[in-house]
């Protein structure tokens, strides 16, 4: 279901990382570390917008495989695991998607023949939503696989290599953030804005601690 | 090629079309929801627009099965759009259709139609109202408010503007039949992603320092030397955003496999 909303059913945005972590954290007993794992993932991919032709991650299949990453890998790598887990299933979901839509091209043009009847056209319609449901489970059927078999033979970080682990996932969210406001708003007002937001963030929360 | 050749005009009086009805209404809503399921690189949403568009040819043509397959053959061809504000093609089509507009006319329209649509609801609601949603959501999660209420608060305000905008277009649409371009073009939701750009980047300023004490907290450096470096970092990244984005996504996937394989390999 994640996966068809990505493109194929609805977009009420359940395929989102803050939304499909926590209902994978959910089902896995875990909906905080869920939505860690979303917001995370969130971040690095707002700036994969859906517009024509573009290829975008499949980002519901990955908050499953980076929610499935924070919960079952050993020690303090979880966070940097259930991202780079989260990056490579979206990019691969993404040249599924990719493949499917080649796939639909030839579905709803079947012998060089388009549908000329309702009930061929719904057939042909269905049957392409039907491949993308089909597409997003095996996909994250196996990304699942592929988290839990590494998570099981992995060992855990040691304390030393904690430091540096968080600090790469620091430099990468941050130059994330700047990048997807850059992509999505431009101007001297933008920045003013960015940053008495940031400075306001910072205010509160040493005031609040 | 004969293209304004006049098409065989629906056996009913249009006038009985004249209001769509809310049955018809809720029909085509309905399947607005689906009109990407097909979505390919032939024709783009063709055949999904066709799809939507099945309840009015079936109230126009009825057993007329030649004139179906006309129909059909007509809105199945390549069309794109905004998903949100398909339902204003789906409705200017269908009134268009009850009018007996010719075949050439609907080709124009729908060609011209592709790109305000994409232009309006892109600019709106993917590189908008969705990020602020979103990030307002990251933001409300960050300062303590349990996170199936900032899931819901996201699910709810953002689709609650799609659905007013599904649902606007289909008034539109059916409203404006042909001109709805000109519509369009007077519509107040062409200043609003203008007015949504200063919020945006006050909210991703907010969520900045928050996001980077959580993920930098094992860092072992100080909260306000965290703040520093990520203001730095995203400055770096806004200055570069294609490549800033390339790199946060690459660097994050090199980092990973680094780690999975230390992890399998040594530790």
């Amino acid at each position: 279901m994640l996966g068809l909303d990505t493109v194929s059913c609805v977009q009420a945005m359940i395929s989102r990382p803050i939304v499909a972590g926590a209902l994978a954290g959910l089902a896995l007993g875990d909906p905080v570390a869920g939505v860690w794992a979303g917001a995370v993932l969130e971040i690095v991919s707002l700036h994969q917008l859906p517009i024509g032709a573009n290829r975008h991650w499949d980002t519901g299949p990955a908050s499953v495989a980076a929610v499935v990453a924070m919960t079952s890998w050993p020690g303090s790598a979880n966070w940097l695991v259930s991202a780079g887990f989260g990056v490579l299933v979206g990019w691969a979901g993404s040249w599924t998607v990719y493949a499917m839509r080649h796939l639909n091209a030839r579905l709803v043009v079947k012998d060089g023949q388009p549908a000329m009847m309702p009930s061929e056209l719904l057939a042909r319609h269905v049957s392409a939503m039907a491949i993308d449901f089909l597409r997003a489970a095996a996909l994250t059927l196996v990304a699942v696989w592929v988290v839990v078999r590494t998570a099981a033979i992995s060992g855990d970080a040691p304390a030393d290599a904690a430091a540096a682990i968080s600090l790469v996932l620091l430099a990468c969210v941050c130059l994330a953030i700047g990048a997807d406001v850059t992509m999505m708003a431009r101007g001297r007002r933008v920045w003013t804005a960015f940053g008495a937001g940031a400075a306001l963030s910072t205010i509160l929360w040493l005031w609040l601690g | 090629m004969d293209r304004v050749r006049r098409r065989r005009r629906p056996e009913h009086d249009p006038l009985a079309m004249a209001r769509l009805g809310r049955r018809l209404s809720l029909r085509l809503l309905v399947r607005s929801f689906v009109v990407q399921g097909s979505w390919n690189y032939r024709s783009m949403q063709g055949a999904g627009l066709g799809f939507a568009l099945v309840p009015v040819l079936r109230k126009l043509y009825g057993k007329d099965t030649t004139a179906m397959a006309e129909a059909i053959g007509r809105h199945t061809g390549f069309f794109n759009a905004h998903p949100y504000l398909s339902t204003v093609a789906i409705a200017a089509l269908a009134r268009m259709e009850s009018e007996g507009t010719d075949a050439g006319q609907i080709e124009r329209f729908k060609g011209a139609l592709v790109s305000p649509l994409g232009s309006l609801g892109d600019r709106l609601v993917w590189s908008r109202w969705r990020p602020l949603c979103l990030l307002a959501a990251i933001l409300l999660f960050l300062v303590g408010v349990p996170w199936w209420a900032a899931c819901v608060a996201f699910l709810v305000a953002y689709n609650a503007v799609h659905l007013a905008l599904r649902v606007w277009g289909l008034r539109l649409g059916w409203r404006e039949g042909r001109y709805v371009g000109r519509a369009l073009m007077g519509s107040p939701l062409r200043r609003l992603p203008d007015r949504l750009t200063i919020p945006l980047a006050a909210v991703s300023g907010a969520l900045l320092p928050l996001i980077a004490l959580a993920v930098g907290s094992t860092s072992g450096v100080g909260p306000l030397p965290v703040i520093g470096i990520a203001f730095t970092l995203a400055v770096l990244g806004a200055m570069r955003p294609g490549t800033g984005g390339r790199v946060a996504a690459l660097g994050l996937l090199v980092a990973s496999l680094t780690v999975i394989g230390l992890g399998v390999i040594v530790w």
